[in-house]
């Protein structure tokens, strides 16, 4: 995953991206015990030029990646032997990357979305999978209640929250 | 009442000790604790192990393949 994240890296060095974060499951992993998962979900805030007609054109970062050999497999592109999905951000996801942790992996600085927009994120999306892993984040790890309870405030996920 | 007396039977386990049914489950939460502050190589490595584990099972039940990923050796545990 080193040479992945290198590439992620590099994306945001050519301005293909202008920023990105690790969400989903993987960023989860980083908190909580190790469950399986089988992608890589990248937070992207895509560059300014990329914006066309209320369409995000994500085609110029899969040039780019094709050109350097990493092929699609269904709706992943695989690099370096890890599944990458890249979803470009939303408002509310967009300040989960601005507001995410520099880590490092094997050396690689990396960013991983905080704990709290984590819960945020996957009590919006909802599904089954998602509070699993919510209730994993909030047994296993340090989560800031007030910065959380701002951000559910914000987004309207209090009632959510509070029905878990 | 009943519930209390339920936590507090004993299981015989390994070298003939004996624990409570409050105690093993206590340990399973602090198991899953401390394997939350494993460092992220670390989980990857087990998330490797876990995809393989899923991948076998997938192919002798469906005979399908699953995903897992292709990193360098020294990510992958032994």
């Amino acid at each position: 995953m080193k040479k992945t994240i290198a590439v992620l890296n590099q994306l945001r060095k050519k301005g293909l991206i202008k920023n990105y974060a690790i969400g989903g499951g993987i960023a989860t992993i980083f908190y909580v015990e190790p469950f399986f998962t089988y992608d890589l979900d990248v937070f992207i805030i895509p560059s300014g030029t990329v914006k066309k007609q209320n369409l995000i054109l994500l085609s110029p970062i899969y040039n780019y990646l094709q050109a350097k050999g990493y092929k699609w497999k269904g709706e992943h592109i695989l690099i370096e032997g890890v599944p990458v999905q890249f979803i470009p951000a939303d408002e509310f996801e967009k300040e989960a990357v601005a507001r995410a942790k520099a880590v490092e992996y094997e050396g690689v600085k990396t960013k991983v979305m905080a704990p709290e927009y984590l819960v945020a994120l996957l009590l919006r999306a909802g599904r089954k999978k998602d509070m699993e892993k919510t209730e994993k984040l909030l047994e296993q790890t340090k989560i800031d209640r007030r910065k959380l309870r701002a951000i559910l405030r914000k987004y309207g996920l209090t009632r959510k929250f509070d029905l878990l | 009442m009943r519930g209390k007396k339920v936590s507090q039977m004993k299981i015989l386990i390994r070298d003939n000790k004996k624990i409570t049914r409050k105690k093993l489950f206590e340990n399973k939460e602090k198991f899953h604790k401390e394997q939350a502050k494993l460092p992220f190589e670390e989980k990857i490595k087990i998330l490797i192990r876990l995809q393989e584990i899923a991948n076998s099972i997938h192919k002798s039940t469906s005979g399908g393949k699953l995903g897992v990923w292709k990193i360098p050796s020294k990510s992958r545990s032994k």
